[in-house]
Formats: C-alpha cells, structure tokens, sequence
C-alpha cells in the first residue's frame, strides 16, 4: 500500500538536501533545478498515494519499531488521515511554485545553492511533521523546521538586522517549544505512549483526562502558539521578514507558521476532553486576529503588512478550531496558504522588480509598470478580503458559521470586526503600492516587470486562490476524485455538508463591503491625505499603533530587567560562590596549607627521629588505654 | 634458669639507650651507632622469645641472623653517606645537614 511508500516524501528532499549542501556548488547552475526536480518528483509521488488512497481505509498507519528498553517500545511511524493528505499538497504545491520562483529571485545572490539546500530540508521536514504518528517524532521534525527557519531568516548574515531577527525567532519560538516538550513527556507519563491515535483513544475512553490531560494540552498549546506566532509569542513573525522574500512566502506565510494550526487540529478531541482549553485557544485566536489587523493599518513596509494579515489569519485558524470547527480551521489554513504564498511571492517580484524598495511610501503606481504582479496581486488580495467566489470567502464563510454554531455572540462579532480589518489593511495595501501616482520617481523609472520564472508561479498561484475554495462543495471534489468536501472529510463529530447560507453570504460579503469602503475612502489612488489626517488627530493612539502596542518594547524591558537581574545574580553566585569559592577556593586552600605546614619539614634528621618516636609512644599508649 | 623477663628487661634498657642515642647525638656516627644498639635490642628479644616460647622451631634464631645482615648491610650504606657529607662540608653534625626540604 501506498502508505508504506509514503516516507519517501520526506526521504527524497533530505536526500537533495546533502546532495546540495555538499556539492551544490560544483552541480550546473549552481544546483537550483534540482529543488525543482526534487519537489516535482514528490508531487507526482503525492497523486500516486492520493490516487491509492481513495476508498481506502483511513488514516493508514506503518510504523517500525525504532527501539526497545525493558517494557519501554519506541516505534516511529507514519500515519495519513484526510489532515495530513489536506496538508501535503499544501506543502508541496507551493514548495514548488517557490523553488521556481526562487531561480528569478534569488539569482545571483550569494550562497545561492545553500539557499536552495536550505529550502529542500525545510520541505523535508515539514512534510515529516504532517506524517509523523507520533509526538516525539513530530517534535524532532517541529525543530527541524525551526531550524530551517532560522536558517533562512539569517540569511543574509551580513546583515545585523537579518541576525538578530533569526535569533529572536529561534528564542522565541523555543519558549513555546519548551512548553510542547514538556506537555509530550506529561503526556507519555500519563499514558506511557507517544503515539498520537493511542493518545486519542485514551481520551476518548475517559482513561487520560483531568488535571493532567488540561495541563498537558495547556503545555502542548503553548508550542502551537510559539509556532503559529499567536499573541503573546507573535513578535518573532513580523521580523522573520528579514529573510530572503520567497522564504517569507513559504516557511512565514503557507506552511511553517500553520504548524500550530496543524498540530491544535491533529490533537483536536484531546483539546476539546480537557476543559476549559477550547476557549484557550478561542480567545487567544480572537486576540491575535484583532491586535494583529489593528497593527496592520500602520504598517509601512508591505511584507510586514502581509506578516500581520498572516499573523491575524491564523487566529482566524486557532478560532475556527477552537469552537470546534476542525474542517473550517484547516480549510482556511488550505486556502491561505495559496492567497498568502501568492501575496508574498508578488511582494518578492514588486522589491526585485523596483530594484529592493519595499516600503509603501516609495512605492505606487505599479500596476502599469507591472501588470502580471499587478493583477495577480490583485486576485491574492481579494481572495484574502474574502470576496465572494474566490478562496478565502468560502474558508471565512466556513469560520464564520462555525463560530455562529460555536460559544455565542461576542464571538461572532469579534470575528466579524477582524474579518473586516483584513479587508481593509488588504485595500490598503494594494492601492498604495499599486495604484496612484508613483512616490518616487527614482524608483518608478527603473521599475520593470518580473520574468516568466517568477510571474509563472503567481499566475498558477493566483489560479489556485481562485479555485482552492471549491473544495468545500462535494460535487467539485468528486470532481478531482475526493470522497467529498473538505468539511466532510475532517470534522470531529460528525461529517458537516456544507451548504451555502444565504444570510450568511449577505453578512460576509456586507463585512467586505464595510472594510473596502473604508479602505478606498482613505487610500483612492494611493493616497495618504485623509489617513494622515486621522494619524494626525489622534497622534498617542497612532503612535501606539505603529510601534505594536509596545509589545517589542515590553520584551526588551522584561529581559533587560528581569531575566538579566536574574542572570546577573545566579553569575554572581556562580562566579563567587561556585568558581572563586567551591572549585578556585579548594585549591586555595590546599595551596594555602601546605605554605603552612611545610615549616614542619625542618629537614633535620633528629626531628623526624623524635616525631617517630613521640608517634610511637602515642599509639602504644593509645592501644594501651583502648585495650584497658 | 633465668627467667625470660630479664632478657626483656636487658633488651628494653638497651633499646631505651638505642632511641636516647638516636634523638641526643649529633654526631652522625654515634647516631648511627645508637640504632645498631636499638637493633641489637631487637634481636636479644627475637632469641629469648625463641628460646623460652617455641623450642621447636627455629622461626627467632633465622630472624636475628637477618637483623644482623641487614644491620651489616645498612651501617655500610650509611658510613658511605656520612662519608660524602664529612667530605663536602668536614663536619658530620646533623643539624647542619639539613637541605633537605621544601
């Protein structure tokens, strides 16, 4: 079965990572169509198991057994049910579309075949965290990714910034995956098992649950959050744009960043055992969506604007799933990674093709210089608005009745004022960089359209924003084989068919409308008058806005003050205490003592003589005494 | 027959005078002298055990032969080195010989 097969996925790209880590430089072309073959080969691999996987039995499972101690098994395997086999084509169809968009981009960069080395572990990785069937295994593959993550981000290494904003991902990141570790090792105490549909089983038999399911699922969220950058972890997102922009599209926008996602919905029954978790997740998705819209209307710098409209979408994720909407979770997730990686991708083409000028205020007016992006941006925009037909409409229209069945009106009205902050940050965006007259002259005279390498992607890309939606309809995804929709084919209870609510159309498209006009009022043809005007009326609440409610500012304060008065005592205690008296002051003190007492070697012959005799008299008077 | 304690007696007099020898003299050869007189001691205990405690067997009489020897052995040694000392600085006081330490 094809299951069996499977692991290749993975197998093949890591293969080409040391092939091109290794002798990328000395291969053709520096290497970089070998990410491409590589990334094809596993698609085709990808309809081969798709196509054996119709009318079978799910989730298909092959695991090995990787090792033994005692009573103690360990076995790593595989397992594809309808959440990993919605993720990988995820993965791998936009792995593709930005290995070949990389060939433009990244031309005549420096290190050119690590990036692409670089690019193909990361698709390894990720494809071994959708399959993993366990925890342990999963968490080694969420580190790979991490790894890759901070790989690229450092990219550019010269750069101090590019540094020190891989550095803050990795730290930030890892405060959250200390807490996954902690929840997976509580986790495998409670039950002995690290796989992932025992676990489930488990729960759903009433024989893990409690105190300790909820603060193991509490642990567990927390690796999602650092992952999927929720509030309070989000800060590590945004400057992870420092990193080479196709990397952005991929690693920040379609696949990494909805580990969290994947990892909340793969655990979802456990969630939802442990009570009081699900409005966890709710509310942390919810704030996330909202802080995050809000800091997007200030934003200058167009990828940071795309990072917190990424930022806010998962929210949308984490809300869906945390009122229990599984299938409307991951089809956002499916659907956003097209839009987002199509965003990203014409971002990346707009700062190649205006020669790296990405801020807002130097830009506009593209739309003539560079029409395909121009119109394929387009399209990305008003899927990720939500217009009705294309993707995003459909996977916000499935969040929003499942937060209509879900915990009640606050909710749905929050969701509703996020839903229309996305369209208006998305209007904003776009009219500033695209239409309108162009800022800088400079910049607009050398600005030219992208090459077929780069463009092909976001055409196929934008076909894909267009079209990804349907899948929530039965009958398109029969169409292509599947057993049904997406809803049908993940949900947690029981199978939903979707079916198109009229009203609910109405509120979504008049949420659009809402943000739009907005959107168009302040910003018609790129300009900035009114919203300068705004800025200018309230200029402490702009203020705060474009420095990101300070959170950036707290963090510093909370390690220059806390965690660095911690550390400055416990270094103190180790330099005086430990060091300079425990290890340093032993051997004082030896030293010390033999200074001392070396006065007793006199040397003279008659000394020793007496002090043998006087040893002597002692321990015969000693035996004498103890005797009796 | 004389009875056993006054060979002890002898040999703990002897001994007495042997480490009074030792700690007192400053001369290496009276020094020297001193512990033939401690060993001699020794070897007066080693025969009267013999003799009054174990008839039989011969085990005090070989040990005395090879405190001699020994003896023997380490007063030729010895003379050697106070030898070299009177040689390298005429006097063979032990006190002033007295380099050797820290």
């Amino acid at each position: 079965m094809s299951a069996e097969w499977a692991w290749l996925l993975a197998v093949i790209p890591a293969c080409a990572f040391i092939v091109l880590a290794l002798f990328g430089r000395s291969l053709p072309r520096q290497g970089d169509w070998l990410g491409v073959l590589t990334v094809t080969s596993i698609l085709g691999l990808l309809i081969a198991i798709f196509t054996k996987t119709f009318g079978a039995k799910l989730p298909m499972l092959n695991a090995v057994e990787w090792t033994s101690i005692g009573d103690f098994s360990l076995s790593h395997g595989i397992a594809i049910d309808w959440i990993t086999l919605i993720m990988l084509p995820v993965i791998i169809i936009v792995a593709l579309m930005v290995n070949i968009f990389s060939i433009g981009y990244m031309r005549g960069e420096p290190r050119y075949s690590w990036y692409f080395a670089v690019l193909q572990l990361f698709v390894a990785s990720m494809l071994l965290l959708v399959l993993a069937d366990n925890l342990l295994l999963l968490y080694i593959a969420w580190e790979l990714v991490g790894v890759c993550s901070f790989l690229l981000i450092g990219f550019y290494w010269e750069k101090r910034s590019a540094v020190e904003a891989a550095k803050k991902a990795f730290i930030t990141t890892r405060v959250g995956d200390v807490g996954l570790l902690i929840g997976i090792i509580l986790l495998w105490k409670a039950t002995g098992t690290f796989n992932i549909h025992e676990l489930i089983s488990y729960v759903e038999h009433g024989e893990l649950g409690g105190t300790t399911l909820f603060v193991s699922m509490l642990f567990i969220f927390l690796g999602a959050m650092g992952k999927s950058a929720q509030l309070p972890f989000h800060v590590w997102l945004p400057d992870a744009m420092e990193g080479p922009t196709p990397v952005s599209a991929l690693i920040h926008a379609a696949t990494m960043v909805v580990a969290g996602v994947y990892l909340v919905a793969r655990l979802l029954p456990m969630f939802e055992a442990a009570g009081g978790m699900m409005l966890i997740i709710t509310l942390v998705g919810l704030a996330t969506a909202i802080y995050s819209g809000i800091v997007a209307f200030a934003q200058t710098d167009i990828k940071k604007v795309l990072a917190y409209s990424t930022v806010s979408q998962l929210g949308f994720m984490f809300v869906a799933l945390g009122v229990g909407g599984i299938g409307a979770g991951m089809f956002h997730l499916f659907t956003h990674a097209f839009f987002k990686a199509l965003l990203f991708l014409g971002a990346g083409s707009v700062i190649l093709g205006t020669h790296h000028h990405q801020e807002m205020r130097n830009l506009g007016g593209l739309l003539r210089k560079m029409p395909i992006t121009g119109i394929t941006f387009a399209i990305g925009s008003l899927a990720l608005m939500g217009l009705f037909p294309l993707a995003g409409f459909w996977s916000k229209e499935t969040i929003l009745s499942a937060v209509d069945y879900g915990p009640g009106s606050w909710a749905f009205i929050l969701i509703s004022i996020a839903s229309i902050m996305t369209a208006f940050y998305t209007v904003r965006l776009f009219l500033r960089t695209f239409t309108g007259e162009p800022q800088d002259a400079a910049v607009a005279e050398k600005t030219h359209e992208s090459s077929l390498i780069m463009t092909g992607p976001l055409i196929v890309l934008a076909i894909f924003s267009v079209f990804a939606g349907f899948f929530i309809f039965t009958d398109f995804s029969k169409a292509f084989g599947l057993p049904g929709g997406i809803s049908e084919l993940i949900y947690l209870h029981y199978p939903k068919h979707f079916s198109v609510h009229w009203d609910l159309v109405g509120y979504s498209m008049a949420l659009v409308v809402i943000g739009t006009f907005f959107g168009v009022w302040f910003y018609w043809r790129g300009s900035t008058e009114r919203s300068t005007k705004l800025a200018e009326w309230q200029p402490a609440i702009y203020h705060m806005i474009q420095r990101k409610f300070f959170f950036d500012e707290l963090y510093q304060f909370v390690i220059n003050r806390i965690i660095l008065g911690i550390s400055y005592v416990v270094s103190w205690f180790d330099r005086y205490v430990v060091n300079d008296t425990g290890v340093d002051g032993s051997g004082e003190l030896t030293k010390y003592s033999g200074f001392v007492l070396k006065h007793l070697q006199t040397g003279k012959v008659p000394n020793y003589a007496l002090a043998i005799v006087v040893g002597i008299v002692m321990l015969s008077l000693i035996t004498l005494v103890l005797r009796g | 027959m004389i009875p056993l304690e006054n060979y002890l007696v002898l040999s703990g007099i002897l001994f007495s005078l042997g480490v009074y020898g030792v700690l007192s003299r400053r001369n290496a050869v009276l020094v020297l002298m001193s512990v033939e007189l401690m060993l001699n001691a020794v070897s007066i205990n080693f025969i009267a055990f013999s003799a009054y405690l174990d008839v039989t067997q011969i085990t005090g009489v070989i040990f005395a032969i090879f405190v001699v020897a020994v003896a023997a052995a380490e007063i030729g040694l010895a003379l050697a080195i106070v030898l070299r000392i009177f040689r390298n600085r005429s006097s063979i006081n032990i006190d002033e010989a007295a380099e050797l330490k820290w």
